[in-house]
């Protein structure tokens, strides 16, 4: 396991910095607490890999798991249709970083403001300044990045991992929501 | 002794004192009006808001960002630019001076917003200034032939035709005042709210528009440049177009004055045939504006790869985007540099008043690296004796090293992933270097391709490997066949060519204007801007360009090793894929929108900037793409095309902007207008549904063009051609039709007849019902008749 401190040289945050993964069991109590949990993926989703498969499956079987709506941003969508999943909804990676902003928008037609995101799949510094709007103006929102390497601006991130350390702790969360098989 | 000076608003300068001493004696309370500083032919009505202050447009700013509302995206939650400080601004709290992370995120768009519009207001400023020295103050202005309207942004904001240099400078004067206000509100204890923040970065994007405007016009009047002209001579770009038999001189920044100097000396003293005199960024269009003969290197992005293969006998730096380490690159490959505007001394020695061919002799002997000067006739003399001296010296000597010394250097990479965390653009460069080891460098050649030149890999790298002279040695290959034609600056688009299209456009035949702008900040190589253009062209766009994306579009070429610039005619019409110039020229694109409305619409423009700005809004389908913005500089041309209600997009990196201007579709209340023939309100679809916008990719580039293209007024037949272009790129990239599509039919004749079937059914899905189509504005006080009575 590599320290946890911002990939990206420079990228050097402020006083708030996300706690580091250690243990994937967080991930399973936040998502078990969560009532309104959403999945927010870009593009990278279809060319990064765990486990020999495009992300975009895992994102699936974790969205399936537990019953996560995704919003899948740009093309990205695209693939989740084509992969015959009907929980992705279509919305611009900045659209969905001020959509989340507001307390009372839903991505489903459920009630009550989203509580819980996981964001995956943006360059480096595109997600640290989506989750840098959310630290500061949604804080009824707690987030989760599940990507490679440590996002400061997150609740909770992975430190900076080694590719086999990765997947193990994606395999790991998808258990503990009951979803690897 | 008090003393006045005024420029009254009808543009007569008044001299006024108490007591004035003169060698005809002693006179009390004098006033002099010295002449007319411009004719009072020009018959149209005066506007409300001649040179606006900064806050007298701030009820429309505050229109469009309640429509359009920040999404700020801080770059860290503290600010450290008081004693006070560091202030810890996370999650509401407030600094010392009582500003919250909103304010203070307002505040760094305002500060970039200050600080682009002081480059170009600086440029703006010493043309101007030099070209009275050169010309006197009444030399006139002109952009050609079939251009009455020589100046619609400076008419627009100041009410001041400017027909004369005099005149420019005097309305470059309102400008800096502006200026010196915007800047002000930054400092600690001034402004505190977003809202207004935000305005005050709207209202210095305007007056960076005007800036720019002057620059341009002042150029072209005086320089030869090409004046509205749509057949601007096709010119030679990329590395295989410069001749290494030649001295080279290089050219670098935005200012091309000194280059001029260079390339008269050149031709008065016979040596033309003898050197390539070639430019990087936009001195680049400017010197081929004044010289088709000239060359283009390439984008800013360029300048490093260009320097280290040694082509440069000497470098001319003159402002903006240059490299600021450009001197410890030029003294590796022994290219003398020669400074020359007081905004870029580079540290270097001022020997303006020394003997030339002291200078000369320094410079050739590398006793000195490099000079500052400011007489410009010296640059141009020092410059050419120095190349000619240089070049069978250098012998284009680079600093490239070897293949064989890359792979033996290789061997000692620490794998330590360094250079791969300092990449902007996140490229695998430790992977290349690995192979490199084994003498595979194709992996380093890939990265070149994706590569933007900023060395920080380099900076990053603990065994100081030169690693992106290792790509550009690597990628050799690629780069010595890279030669392509692109069109020169044509400068603005004529009165004629906007008598032709303002209909169309207005009406929405002719689905759009983009308009790609700016720097070279690519995520993954230029290719995009160039598919962009061509698709969007393609589907009958007009594709205006300007600065180094109109650089980035020539490199691709078609199967028969033609550019786009070659395949598309350069007229301002369907189809088109034309170049106004360098940066400055870009202001001829907000130009041609308010053109439309004055020419095609025949609303008033003098002083008339809310009216004008809500008419294109509400009816030109333009966008701003700068796919790879990078400077403050783009960030106040963006704020510009706001406050003229045009949407921008930016590429990825372009989120370090740090806010978005993002509208709500899903609120119907957002996108009220008033129906200027009846008074009432009305409820129109969101277009432009956002006014800034980075997207993630080139796909979502795609599809958000065509959407944003969608205008309140469009005419059924012009609302069924975009939402034909939006719904296939949609369906191409996104995979599915799309689902909002509905919102945008006003009446069943609103639906492109091919889709009828799809559109019905959602429609019904969605309980559709028809709704008006208003003469759209969002003042109240442009209802007719007086309806309204002020907003
Ligand atoms: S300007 Fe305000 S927020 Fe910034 S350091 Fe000073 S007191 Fe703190
Ligand atoms: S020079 Fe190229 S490879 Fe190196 S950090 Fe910059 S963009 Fe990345
Ligand atoms: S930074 Fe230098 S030493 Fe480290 S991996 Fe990259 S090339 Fe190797």
């Amino acid at each position: 396991m590599m320290r946890a401190e911002p990939w990206q040289s420079a990228e050097v945050c402020g006083p708030t910095k996300a706690q580091s993964i250690k243990k994937t069991a967080v991930v399973g109590a936040l998502l078990k607490k969560a009532k309104h949990p959403l999945m927010v993926i870009g593009a990278q989703a279809l060319t990064e890999k765990t486990r020999k498969k495009p992300m975009i499956d895992y994102c699936i079987e974790l969205s399936t798991a537990g019953n996560i709506p995704i919003v899948a941003t740009a093309n990205t969508i695209k693939a989740f249709k084509e992969k015959g999943f009907d929980n992705a909804y279509s919305y611009g990676a900045m659209e969905i970083t001020g959509r989340l902003q507001d307390h009372d928008w839903m991505v489903a037609p459920k009630k009550g403001p989203h509580d819980l995101v996981i964001t995956y799949g943006y360059p480096y510094y595109m997600e640290w300044l989506m989750l840098s709007a959310l630290i500061n103006f949604s804080q009824h929102i707690k987030t989760v990045t599940i990507g490679r390497y440590y996002q400061p601006h997150a609740t909770w991130s992975f430190p900076n991992l080694k590719k086999q350390n990765w997947n193990d702790a994606l395999k790991e969360i998808l258990t503990t929501v009951g979803g690897a098989k | 002794m008090k003393v006045e000076f005024a420029l009254t608003e009808q543009k007569r300068a008044r001299l006024k004192a108490d007591k004035l001493d003169t060698g005809f004696g002693s006179f009390r309370n004098v006033e002099v009006t010295i002449g007319k500083v411009v004719d009072d032919d020009w018959d149209e009505p005066m506007g409300p808001t001649p040179m606006p202050d900064v806050t007298t447009l701030r009820s429309w700013d505050h229109k469009l960002l309640t429509r359009y509302r920040p999404a700020y995206m801080p770059a860290c939650q503290l600010c450290c630019l008081c004693t006070f400080g560091k202030c810890d601004l996370t999650s509401g709290k407030r600094g010392a001076c009582g500003l919250d992370i909103e304010g203070q995120s307002a505040r760094i768009v305002l500060a970039a917003a200050n600080i682009g519009c002081a480059a170009h207001l600086a440029h703006s400023r010493h043309m101007v200034d030099h070209m009275i020295h050169e010309f006197g103050p009444r030399f006139e202005l002109t952009q050609g032939e079939g251009v009455e309207i020589e100046a619609p942004v400076a008419r627009l904001v100041t009410g001041i035709r400017p027909r004369t240099l005099e005149d420019a400078s005097a309305i470059l004067d309102y400008c800096e005042t502006q200026l010196t206000h915007t800047l002000s509100a930054v400092h600690t204890g001034q402004e505190g709210s977003w809202i207004d923040f935000e305005s005050k970065a709207f209202h210095v994007g305007m007056i960076d528009q005007v800036g720019m405007e002057i620059a341009d016009l002042a150029q072209i009047s005086t320089l030869g440049f090409p004046q509205s002209d749509p057949e601007a001579p096709l010119v030679e770009a990329g590395i295989a177009s410069m001749d290494p038999k030649k001295a080279m001189i290089l050219a670098i920044g935005h200012n091309v004055v000194p280059a001029t100097y260079i390339m008269d000396y050149a031709s008065e003293t016979g040596v033309t045939e003898n050197i390539d005199i070639a430019g990087i960024c936009c001195t680049a269009f400017d010197i081929t504006r004044y010289d088709a003969k000239a060359k283009i290197v390439g984008p800013i992005s360029w300048q490093l790869r260009f320097v280290r293969a040694g082509f440069a006998d000497v470098i001319v730096v003159d402002e903006q985007c240059i490299r600021t380490d450009i001197l410890d690159h030029a003294k590796k490959v022994n290219s003398p540099v020669i400074a020359t505007c007081d905004k870029s001394a580079m540290g270097l020695p001022d020997r303006t008043d020394d003997d030339t061919d002291e200078i000369v002799k320094d410079l050739v002997s590398g006793k000195t690296p490099g000079v500052y000067l400011t007489d410009h006739a010296k640059i141009g003399e020092v410059v050419v004796k120095t190349a000619i001296k240089m070049h069978p010296k250098r012998k284009k000597k680079g600093s490239l090293p070897s293949k064989a010394k890359i792979q033996e250097l290789a061997q000692a990479c620490r794998q330590c992933s360094e250079c791969i965390r300092a990449c902007p653009n996140d490229q695998p460069v430790m992977d290349a270097v690995l192979a490199a080891q084994e003498g595979n460098l194709g992996p380093l050649a890939d990265v070149y391709d994706e590569c933007i030149g900023c060395a920080r890999c380099e900076s990053a790298c603990p065994n100081d490997y030169e690693l992106h002279s290792w790509m550009v040695k690597a990628a050799e290959g690629r780069w010595k066949q890279e030669s392509f034609m692109v069109r020169s600056g044509r400068g603005a688009i004529k009165d004629t060519e906007i008598r032709t299209v303002g209909q169309p456009i207005v009406f929405g035949e002719i689905p759009g204007v983009i308009a790609h702008v700016g720097c070279a900040n690519y995520p993954d190589g230029g290719r995009a801007i160039h598919d962009h253009a061509e698709e969007f062209a393609k589907r009958r766009f007009i594709v205006v360009f300007s600065g180094c994306a109109a650089m980035t579009v020539g490199t691709i070429k078609d199967e028969e090793g033609k550019s786009i610039y070659e395949r598309r005619p350069g007229t301002f019409d369907a189809g088109s894929v034309l170049n106004v110039g360098s940066c400055v020229s870009n202001s001829h694109i907000a130009g041609a929108a308010i053109k439309i409305a004055s020419i095609f619409a025949k609303r008033n423009l003098r002083g008339n900037y809310e009216e004008i700005a809500d008419y294109i809004h509400n009816r030109v389908g333009a966008v701003g793409i700068s796919w790879g913005a990078m400077s403050q500089k783009a960030a106040s041309i963006a704020a510009g095309f706001w406050r003229l209600g045009v949407p921008v997009i930016v590429g990825p990196h372009g989120t370090k902007y740090r806010r978005m201007l993002l509208g709500r579709a899903d609120k119907a209340e957002d996108w009220m207008v008033w129906d200027a023939r009846t008074g009432k309100r009305v409820q129109v679809a969101a277009g432009p549904e956002h006014l800034f916008y980075a997207v993630e990719n080139f796909e979502e580039l795609m599809v958000l063009t065509a959407k944003l293209a969608i205008r309140p007024n469009d005419t059924a037949k012009g609302r069924a051609i975009k939402l034909s272009h939006y719904i296939d790129l949609h369906e191409t990239y996104n995979g599915y039709f799309p689902e909002d599509v509905h919102s945008y039919i006003r009446r069943e004749t609103d639906i492109p007849i091919t889709l009828k079937d799809k559109i019905h059914a959602q429609m019904k899905e969605n309980k559709w019902k028809e709704k008006p189509i208003p003469d759209p504005t969002l003042v109240r006080r442009l209802v007719y008749g007086g309806n309204g009575g002020g907003e």
